[in-house]
């Protein structure tokens, strides 16, 4: 892939890839920090993207959700197991700058399991198949749409609880 | 004979979510919407999905803007030697015009007259290419166009 192709295909997915690195690290400006890292790593190095091996999509999603749960190693040096991660929640200033209608959906989405999170936002914003959605969580294809059924069940149960 | 494989008193689950986003057979389609035909649960949990679906996909999750992103590209090894560089030369030019203005007041023959003159036409040249800069410089930063490639 050529660098200009790459570099305008990163624009499209910086806020994507930005969603989704908030429901892994609980916090915007740590996400962005972990989307710019990844940007700049595979800006140095663009021949890590095989194209044989699959779509760019799912491949630099995969990266970000790598690199974010390193970066949760990083801080629990004890260990975490990121399937069961509770989440922080959003911070004040996270609060503050999100709109009012998306700030219920926000707060739900943070009482969910961390993968649930993810595979939310991989489908219902990214718009993912399911086919990319279990290449990005490494997960078997058979499964995505039980696990997506079963966020998105939780979802709506925290929504209607707290509107 | 879905319905026979499938009987109505079972709930079709986690196929909606299948249904709504369009990875179902053909056959599981079908016996999706006879289902929700019938039954008015799955009927409600369907347009209770498809709602919340499209809620997600018109929220914003992400209020970075995909100017930020562009600028953020750009190597840091590349940016802090682009820095540097500059700095180098802004500095380097400002010796050497502190230097020459030196030399200029205290070296030359010419009379205070004069070099008030001097002074004057260069002063005004420096104060006219600063406020040409500053303007395109601002321009520079809110021209939306900026990275439209001809």
């Amino acid at each position: 892939m050529k660098n200009n192709d790459m570099r305008q295909q990163l624009v499209q997915l910086g806020n994507g890839a930005h969603a989704m690195a908030t429901q892994i690290l609980g916090n915007t400006d740590d996400a962005a920090d972990a989307v710019h890292d990844v940007f700049a790593k595979v800006l140095r190095k663009p021949h890590v993207y095989n194209a044989d091996k699959g779509p760019f999509t799912p491949w630099f999603l995969r990266v970000v959700r790598n690199h974010c749960i390193d970066l949760i190693r990083r801080r629990h040096p004890g260990g975490v197991d990121v399937e069961t991660l509770s989440d922080p929640g959003p911070g004040p200033q996270t609060s503050l700058e999100i709109a009012q209608r998306d700030q219920a959906l926000q707060l739900a989405l943070t009482k969910l399991p961390d993968l649930q999170r993810q595979i939310i936002v991989l489908r219902d914003y990214m718009d993912l198949s399911y086919a990319e959605i279990a290449s990005v969580l490494n997960i078997a294809q058979g499964t995505v749409m039980s696990r997506l059924h079963r966020a998105r069940m939780a979802l709506k149960e925290e929504l209607d609880r707290h509107g | 004979m879905v319905n026979e494989k499938r009987p109505l008193e079972k709930h079709v689950g986690e196929l909606l979510s299948g249904f709504i986003d369009g990875e179902l057979t053909q056959q599981q389609r079908q016996w999706v919407t006879l289902h929700c035909d019938e039954c008015d649960e799955c009927r409600q949990d369907l347009a209770r999905l498809q709602a919340l679906r499209e809620r997600i996909g018109n929220a914003r999750l992400s209020e970075v803007g995909e100017d930020q992103w562009r600028e953020n590209m750009n190597d840091p090894i590349v940016q802090s030697s682009r820095s540097i560089g500059w700095l180098l030369i802004i500095a380097g030019m400002l010796v050497i015009a502190g230097i020459g203005l030196f030399a200029f007041i205290f070296g030359s023959d010419l009379s205070i007259g004069e070099k008030l003159l001097m002074i004057a036409v260069y002063g005004g040249l420096a104060s006219l290419f600063f406020s040409v800069l500053r303007q395109r410089l601002i321009e520079r930063k809110t021209d939306k166009y900026k990275d439209v490639e001809i």
